[in-house]
């Protein structure tokens, strides 16, 4: 019943594993054949065979091959073509064919093309001043022009504007501000005022904080203890809150926020594309974070 | 999986659960794969709605059953347009009900805009009052805000309506964060600065100011309205400008600062330099080699074009196609030269205020006042009063700002890194604003608790700086904008990072004494200034290698390290 999200949560179970040092014990090859199904002739990746393209499975899909040091699997050529299919007279991208925008696709556009060394593929002034058009008086970023600023929306458009090279137009001060106050007194981090701690903001909040150059304006101690307190005794992973149930997407957003704060028992994890530092490095990325 | 609390559960409950859920696996295998064999075969037909419908209803995430759907409506537009219609109509309390159980579908919310955008007589009215139910419910739904913002655009509500909307629900509850945010997109809009773009024109200011304040005082521990008073005493955007020029004979080198970072590499940003009327062929390069963007940019000049004693030389620099310029004379028998914006002139660190504007702050900082008097630990108060008094009057208000600080400090631990830093960014400003008055261009800034560096490109001038006794950690990338820097003073910090300590063509002496370096690589960046003389380095760790200071002299050949 999760096949419409099935690349992503591949992403976050590969992910979690190669950050535990485990990647090994993943079946490669199944996994790899299950992603020859996925591409579409237009070039976009499905959440799994029978489903439709969408950028959000696009960007898993180059993550794992990443990963795996194996993009060869899929069309590159027409991935970066489906991903330039996508961007809108604006500047802004299109989630898929049917039109949402949103700047989470904006970022799976950047991240996708970084990674495959292709950012010359769309038009970046255009997409840069879409980005910008979403910032709001807190100093974050919401979907679309006029929403409000949400943490794991900010994790997409500072992410983007560090892939881009233009963090400079972010007002890190004001930002991170409003990010530092998503701390709350458990230690956990929500991802917008007034709302409920949860493990993933550790990821969208630090990560940004990280790209700022702020990460010690919040308290990692208390962040660390509640992140912890998430795990389940039983089954090793991770959920949004203590006693809930645990899922992929928690476990890999729980464990990345403990690489950020230096647990030393995970891989470095690089805080713009949640993946290992050793694989973006072996790509010869570079990504300048404000210091 | 948000919010779903895990339950023990007994071995045969579990086994209970266990076939529940295999029974309604079984239901959407099955119907799944009956929506897929229909799309697969063309068969763009009713029972295929009904069939997604079902499926949809259970989970409305499902975004290739949506994207079915149109593709059934849009195959019926060719001959059955009433058809469409009619199942257009059927598809919004359809979508209510789905919207229902899950609030926060993403593809439920996108597949209703195209709905209604599709749909030939949309009652934009209705929607705009479902919008407003869903809003009663949670008040903070972002996507069903952003779906009132695309019902408002089609339906031509004018933004003073929406304004009105936003007062209500404040005035019901004032920690509606969401609604004070929408508030900040609209005023600019219904009420704009005349000549500060994206601000809001003062009448309307000094109004907000106090419903602002209504708030707060109401309830002092609520964020939201905090948030939205520090907007309205934030400053209009940074307008592009030129703010210093300089020249060096001796260096034979032209430095130009901008007001923000800038690319100069880029055609369109391109600065033309004139020496003496003639437009020089220049190439800019930024003070650290790495940047892309930054606030300074340096070029070198040929040998001779600056000669003569007695003769007086004109540098201009044209920037924006001329719209921007600034130029420096250079007096006969001077080595160097420069004209520079004033921080004091340009309120780099206050605010432009009008009569009006500076007596109503100063009322809300005689309330805020009071207010911190009822509720001395109030982190929300103890910050705006801080704020309140670097934008009336920063050295004014010096120490009564680093008490409350002390205080902040100790209310809030968990943002106590923000806050130090804060803290440190208002006393270089300090330190600025000191250094010119004095006229001078030595920067005090020892034993002031920085935990980092701030304003560093507006230190282009800057001779002499001394950080010592700090908790600096690292002298940033940025610093090397300081190109007139001559003595560096930054002892007893814990420093282990002095990457900024780079390309300073003019600097001597350097005091590192006491600090967390402890390898040579450390050190590395400082063999780019060429000029160096003395570099001090008791007290860290580095200095216990083995053979360290033959070491550092094979480093830096061309200094005399002590």
């Amino acid at each position: 019943m999760t096949e419409y999200l099935r690349m992503s949560g591949v992403y976050w179970g590969i992910t979690a594993m190669d950050l535990t040092g485990s990647l090994t014990r993943m079946d490669r090859e199944s996994i790899l054949e299950f992603m020859r199904h996925c591409q579409h002739d237009c070039g976009g990746i499905g959440a799994s065979q029978g489903h439709d393209p969408h950028l959000l499975y696009t960007l898993s899909a180059v993550q794992i091959l990443t990963l795996f040091d194996n993009l060869n699997t899929i069309d590159l050529e027409k991935v970066v073509e489906y991903i330039r299919s996508l961007q809108q007279k604006d500047g802004s991208f299109a989630g898929d064919k049917w039109g949402e925008v949103d700047t989470r696709f904006s970022f799976c556009a950047v991240a996708t093309l970084a990674l495959l060394g292709r950012l010359d593929a769309i038009r970046m002034e255009e997409a840069v001043t879409f980005v910008l058009s979403c910032m709001n008086f807190d100093g974050g970023f919401g979907c679309r022009p006029g929403s409000e600023s949400h943490a794991g929306q900010v994790y997409c458009c500072v992410g983007f504007l560090t892939i881009v090279g233009r963090l400079h137009l972010v007002n890190a001060d004001l930002l991170g501000w409003w990010l530092c106050e998503r701390q709350l007194p458990s230690g956990g981090l929500n991802g917008r005022p007034e709302k409920l701690p949860d493990v993933c903001y550790s990821w969208w909040v630090l990560a940004s904080l990280r790209m700022l150059g702020r990460l010690c304006w919040i308290d990692s101690k208390r962040l660390r203890t509640f992140i912890l307190a998430c795990q389940d005794e039983e089954t090793g992973g991770f959920a949004d809150r203590p006693g809930d149930v645990v899922d992929l997407f928690h476990t890999l957003f729980g464990l990345a926020g403990l690489s950020l704060l230096g647990e030393t028992q995970l891989k470095p994890v690089n805080p713009v594309l949640c993946l290992p530092e050793e694989t973006i490095q072996r790509l010869g990325l570079h990504l300048q974070l404000l210091n | 999986m948000h919010g779903r609390v895990k339950v023990k559960t007994s071995a045969e409950q579990a086994e209970t659960k266990r076939k529940e859920r295999e029974k309604k696996l079984k239901l959407y295998q099955v119907a799944s794969a009956a929506a897929a064999s229909k799309r697969a075969n063309g068969e763009f037909d009713k029972e295929a709605l009904e069939i997604t419908q079902n499926i949809l209803e259970q989970n409305p995430d499902i975004a290739s059953l949506w994207n079915f759907r149109r593709e059934i409506l849009l195959f019926w537009e060719k001959d059955r347009q009433e058809e469409v219609q009619e199942v257009l109509s059927l598809e919004l309390p359809f979508l209510e009900s789905c919207l229902r159980v899950n609030p926060k579908s993403y593809g439920a919310w996108h597949h209703r805009a195209w709905v209604l955008v599709h749909a030939k007589h949309t009652d934009w009215a209705k929607e705009l009052r479902l919008c407003g139910a869903f809003l009663q419910k949670d008040e903070r739904n972002f996507h069903c805000w952003d779906h009132r913002r695309f019902v408002v655009q089609h339906a031509g509500i004018p933004d003073t309506d929406e304004l009105e909307y936003t007062s209500q629900l404040i005035s019901t509850n004032f920690s509606n964060y969401s609604a004070w945010h929408y508030r900040s997109c609209l005023l600019p809009r219904i009420y704009p600065d005349p000549e500060q773009k994206g601000r809001v024109a003062e009448d309307q200011l000094l109004k907000e100011y106090e419903l602002a304040q209504n708030a707060f005082f109401t309830d002092p521990s609520d964020q939201s309205a905090w948030f939205y008073h520090r907007w309205l005493l934030g400053r209009a955007e940074i307008e592009d400008a030129i703010t210093c020029v300089y020249v060096s004979k001796p260096l034979q080198t032209v430095l130009v600062s901008f007001s923000k970072p800038v690319n100069l590499r880029n055609e369109e940003d391109e600065a033309v330099l004139f020496v003496d009327s003639r437009p020089f062929p220049s190439k800019w390069q930024v003070p650290d080699k790495r940047s892309t963007f930054s606030h300074v940019w340096v070029c070198k000049l040929p040998p001779g074009l600056l000669e003569g004693e007695t003769l007086q030389h004109c540098l201009h620099v044209s920037w924006k196609d001329g719209r921007l310029k600034k130029e420096c004379l250079l007096y006969p028998g001077s080595k160097e030269s420069w004209c520079q914006d004033s921080a004091t002139d340009q309120k780099l660190f206050s605010l432009e205020l009008s009569i009006e504007k500076s007596s109503v702050l100063r009322a809300e900082m005689d309330s805020c006042r009071q207010l911190l008097d009822l509720e001395p630990e109030n982190k929300w108060c103890l910050l705006t009063c801080i704020l309140l008094s670097r934008v009336l009057d920063p050295l004014g208000h010096a120490s009564k700002t680093l008490t409350w600080f002390k205080k902040l400090l100790a209310v809030d631990p968990l943002r106590t890194g923000y806050y130090k830093d804060l803290r440190s960014k208002y006393q270089v400003e300090d330190g600025l604003l000191c250094m010119e008055y004095a006229e001078t261009r030595v920067l005090h800034l020892a034993r002031k608790e920085l935990t980092s560096l701030f304003h560093l490109d507006l230190m282009v001038l800057v001779t002499h700086l001394d950080v010592s006794g700090n908790c600096l950690h690292v002298l940033p990338l940025a610093m090397s904008c300081l190109q007139c820097l001559q003595v560096l003073h930054a002892d007893d910090n814990e420093i282990e990072d002095i990457e900024g300590v780079r390309n300073l063509p003019v600097l001597q002496d350097v005091c590192l004494k006491n600090n967390r370096l402890a390898h040579l690589s450390q050190l590395q960046p400082l063999t780019s200034c060429c000029r160096l003389v003395s570099v001090e380095l008791g007290g860290n760790l580095v200095e216990n290698l083995p053979d360290f200071y033959t070491h550092l002299h094979e480093l830096l050949t061309h200094t005399r390290p002590v």
